[in-house]
C-alpha cells in the first residue's frame, strides 16, 4: 500500500464545514416547513409530516455530523520538493499527483466564513488542471503558497 | 522607421460578403418567403416590404464587406505583427514574433482562380476555432513575405537574447533555403472513398434535412395534395416512407460527398520542428502544428472500421485552433500500416501493443453502474407494457456482454517514460502519452473498488483550453499505485525499458 500524505486540514476546517452543513440543513428545514404548511392546510395524510421531520434529521445527521468528519479525516496533503500529493473524497478517494514543474500558478483565496476563522484556501493550478486544498490556517497558508511558488520556480524539466 | 502598410486583396470584399450572407441566409429566405404570399393590399410598400428589408440587408452585409477590406491594414514593425481593422471602433491588434506558433493557410474557390491565399495566425492564445488573427486574402508573394518576416523577426530575437550563441555558430545561423519537408502520410482515393462512406457525417447532415422540411413544409402546396391523397391514405403512408428512405439517401450521398471534398489530396508532412496538413478539393486548407505543442497521440478504431481493420490517428495539441484542439492526423489508416509513417513523425514514440491486461476481479464494475437505470426502467416497462415490455429483460445481458467486452479490450504499458493506455468507451482508444505531457494524475477508489483492491487511474494532459482526461478504468490497484509511482518526479525510476515496474 502506498503512504498517505502526511498533512492533515486545520482542525477549525472541520468546523467551518459544520457550519456549512448547518446553513444547508437550515434551508431544507424552511422546506420541510413549507411542506407541513401546505398538507396542513390542504389535509394531506399525516405521514407527509413523518417524512419531512425525517429527512430533515437524517440530512442534518449526514451534513453536519457524518460528512465533514469523514470529508476531514480523508484529506490530506503533502508538499514535497518535487511534487504535491493530495487525497481527499468521501465515496470516492482520490489521490492526486502534480509535479512542481507542471505548477503554472498557485493562489490563496478566503471568503467571509474563512476569514472569521483565520482560514485560507489554496489552489493549485497546472496548464490544464486546477487543484485546491479547502481550509488551512491563513498563515500556513501563506507559507506553503510560497513554499510552492519558489519549488515550483526551480523545478527543473526532466524530459 | 516607417515601415509599409500592406492591404488585403479586393477579394476580400467577396469572401467577406458571401461568409456574411451565408451566416444571414436563413433570416432572408424566410423574410423573401413569408412576405411573398400577402401582396393584394395596393399599397406598393406593404406589398414589397420582405424585398425592402432583405434588399437593405443585402447592401449592408456587401457594406459592411467593403469597409473591412477598406479599413484593414497590416504591417511589421518593432517585431511585431501589427494590424488595424474596424471603422466606428478602431481595433489595433499587435502581436510579437516569438508569439507566434503557427500559420495556417486556406484557399477557398474565390481565391483560388487569383492565385490568393487566407492566412490564419495561431498563438497560444488563440481557442475555441479562433485564430488570433486572419487575414482574409493576400497573395502568395505576400504570404511568403509574412511567414519570412516572422522567421526573420524570431530568429533576430534568438540573436539578441544571446544565450544561444555561446554553444556554435550553427544554431544562430539556420540555413536560409526553406526546411526540408518530407511526406510522411496520404490519403489514396480507394481509403477517401472508405473514408466518406464510413463517415459519421450522415447524422449532422440529416439533422440538417429535418430542420429545413420543418422549416419549409408549410410552404409546400402539401394541403392540396393531401386532399387528392384523400382516398388514397395507404398509398400516403407508402409515398412518405419512400419519401423517407429518399431523404436518408440524399443526406448519406451528401454527406459522403462533404467527406469527399473536405479530405481530397489529404496529405501529411513532417519538418523538424512542425507537422504540415494539406487536403480539400474545392477549399484547399493547410495546418501547421508545431511538434512541441503536441501533448498525446491516440489510435481510434471505431468497431465498424475495426473489422475491415482501420482506425483514425488523432493528436491532441495544447492551443491550437481552425481544426480545434483535437487534430485528424490520418483520417484513415490501415492498422499495419500504421507503424512506419507515425515513427517518421514521432521517432521517439513506442508502438508496440500495451500487453498488461486487468485483473478478472474489477469486470463487474464496467457493468454493475448500468443495473442504476436498467432496473427501473425494465420495471417499469414490464409493468406497463406487461407482457410485451418483459422483453427488455434483454438489455441485461446485451449490457452486460458490452462491459465484458470493455475490460477485456482495456491493456496498458509502460515503456521508459512513455505509457500506453488502451480502452473501449464504444470505439476503442490507444493513446500514447509521455510522463512530461502529463499535468497531473488521480488515483480513484470507491469503496466498493477498494473491497476488490482494484482502482482507476486518470492522466491529465492538456488539449487546447481544456483537459484530456486518458483513463483506465479497474486496474489492480497495486499496479496503479506503481503508475502514480512511476509519475512521481522523485522517485527515480530511470528511463530503463520498464521504468519503476
Amino acid at each position: 500500500m502506498r503512504k498517505e500524505p502526511a498533512n492533515k486540514l486545520s482542525r477549525k476546517g472541520l468546523t467551518v464545514w459544520r457550519l456549512y452543513g448547518w446553513l444547508q440543513t437550515a434551508l431544507v428545514l424552511l422546506l420541510a416547513i413549507g411542506a407541513g404548511a401546505l398538507t396542513f392546510f390542504f389535509d394531506w395524510p399525516w405521514f407527509i409530516y413523518v417524512i419531512a421531520v425525517a429527512v430533515v434529521v437524517i440530512y442534518g445527521w449526514l451534513f453536519i455530523y457524518l460528512f465533514p468528519k469523514i470529508r476531514w479525516s480523508r484529506w490530506r496533503y503533502e508538499v514535497r520538493e518535487s511534487e504535491i500529493e493530495l487525497q481527499h473524497g468521501i465515496f470516492i478517494v482520490t489521490r492526486t499527483l502534480i509535479p512542481m514543474v507542471r505548477v503554472q500558478h498557485v493562489d490563496t483565496a478566503q471568503g467571509p466564513i474563512l476569514k472569521k476563522y483565520d482560514l485560507s484556501a489554496i489552489s493549485i493550478s497546472s496548464a490544464a488542471t486546477v487543484h485546491s486544498i479547502p481550509a488551512l490556517a491563513a498563515e500556513e497558508a501563506d507559507e506553503l503558497r510560497n513554499r510552492i511558488s519558489a519549488l515550483a520556480k526551480v523545478a527543473e524539466d526532466d524530459v | 522607421m516607417s515601415e509599409p502598410r500592406y492591404k488585403l486583396h479586393w477579394v476580400t470584399v467577396v469572401v467577406e460578403s458571401v461568409k456574411a450572407l451565408k451566416e444571414a441566409i436563413l433570416p432572408l429566405v424566410v423574410v423573401f418567403i413569408s412576405g411573398s404570399r400577402n401582396n393584394e393590399s395596393g399599397n406598393w410598400f406593404l406589398d414589397n416590404w420582405s424585398l425592402i428589408i432583405g434588399t437593405v440587408l443585402v447592401v449592408y452585409l456587401l457594406t459592411s464587406g467593403f469597409i473591412k477590406w477598406r479599413r484593414f491594414t497590416y504591417w511589421f514593425e518593432d517585431g511585431e505583427l501589427r494590424i488595424e481593422s474596424g471603422l466606428f471602433v478602431r481595433k489595433k491588434r499587435y502581436i510579437p514574433f516569438e508569439r507566434i506558433q503557427s500559420l495556417n493557410y486556406t484557399e477557398g474557390i474565390f481565391h483560388r482562380p487569383l492565385g490568393l491565399v487566407k492566412v490564419q495566425v495561431e498563438t497560444a492564445a488563440s481557442s475555441g476555432g479562433e485564430a488570433e488573427a486572419e487575414l482574409t486574402a493576400v497573395t502568395r508573394e505576400d504570404a511568403d513575405l509574412i511567414k519570412k518576416r516572422i522567421a526573420d523577426g524570431k530568429k533576430r530575437k534568438v540573436e539578441e537574447t544571446g544565450e544561444v550563441l555561446e554553444d556554435g555558430i550553427d544554431h544562430a545561423v539556420p540555413n536560409e533555403e526553406e526546411p526540408v519537408e518530407k511526406r510522411v502520410f496520404s490519403l489514396n482515393p480507394k481509403q477517401l472513398i472508405l473514408l466518406a462512406t464510413t463517415s459519421g457525417g450522415i447524422g449532422v447532415i440529416f439533422s440538417g434535412v429535418a430542420i429545413f422540411l420543418s422549416q419549409f413544409g408549410e410552404f409546400l402546396p402539401l394541403d392540396k395534395v393531401s386532399n387528392e391523397l384523400a382516398g388514397l391514405i395507404k398509398f400516403g403512408v407508402f409515398i412518405i416512407v419512400l419519401l423517407v428512405l429518399v431523404g436518408l439517401l440524399v443526406a448519406w450521398l451528401l454527406s459522403v460527398a462533404m467527406t469527399f471534398f473536405s479530405y481530397y489530396g489529404f496529405t501529411v508532412r513532417v519538418t523538424e520542428e512542425e507537422l504540415i496538413i494539406t487536403r480539400g478539393l474545392l477549399e484547399k486548407k493547410r495546418t501547421t502544428i508545431p511538434l512541441s505543442r503536441i501533448q498525446s497521440v491516440s489510435f481510434v478504431e471505431n468497431p465498424l472500421r475495426q473489422v475491415f481493420g482501420y482506425g483514425r490517428v488523432l493528436v491532441h495539441s495544447a492551443g491550437a485552433a481552425g481544426d480545434g484542439s483535437k487534430i485528424q492526423l490520418f483520417p484513415l489508416v490501415k492498422k499495419k500500416e500504421l507503424y512506419e509513417p507515425l515513427q517518421a513523425i514521432f521517432p521517439e514514440l513506442d508502438l508496440r501493443e500495451p500487453e498488461n491486461k486487468l485483473p478478472k476481479r474489477g469486470r463487474r464494475f464496467y457493468y454493475r453502474i448500468d443495473f442504476m437505470w436498467m432496473i427501473p426502467g425494465i420495471v417499469l416497462l414490464g409493468w406497463f407494457f406487461y407482457p410485451y415490455g418483459l422483453f427488455s429483460l434483454l438489455i441485461v445481458p446485451l449490457v452486460m456482454a458490452f462491459g465484458v467486452w470493455q475490460h477485456r479490450s482495456a491493456a496498458y504499458r509502460v515503456s521508459g517514460s512513455q505509457v500506453t493506455i488502451r480502452s473501449r468507451g464504444f470505439s476503442l482508444e490507444t493513446s500514447y502519452t509521455m510522463r512530461k505531457r502529463i499535468q497531473s494524475t488521480h488515483l480513484r477508489q470507491t469503496i466498493f473498488q477498494r473491497r476488490k483492491k482494484v482502482a482507476t487511474i486518470h492522466l491529465n494532459v492538456k488539449s487546447g483550453i481544456g483537459v484530456h482526461d486518458v483513463r483506465l478504468r479497474q486496474m489492480d490497484v497495486e499496479e496503479a499505485e506503481y503508475l502514480l509511482e512511476w509519475y512521481e518526479p522523485s522517485r527515480e525510476c530511470g528511463e530503463s525499458e520498464f521504468g519503476c515496474l
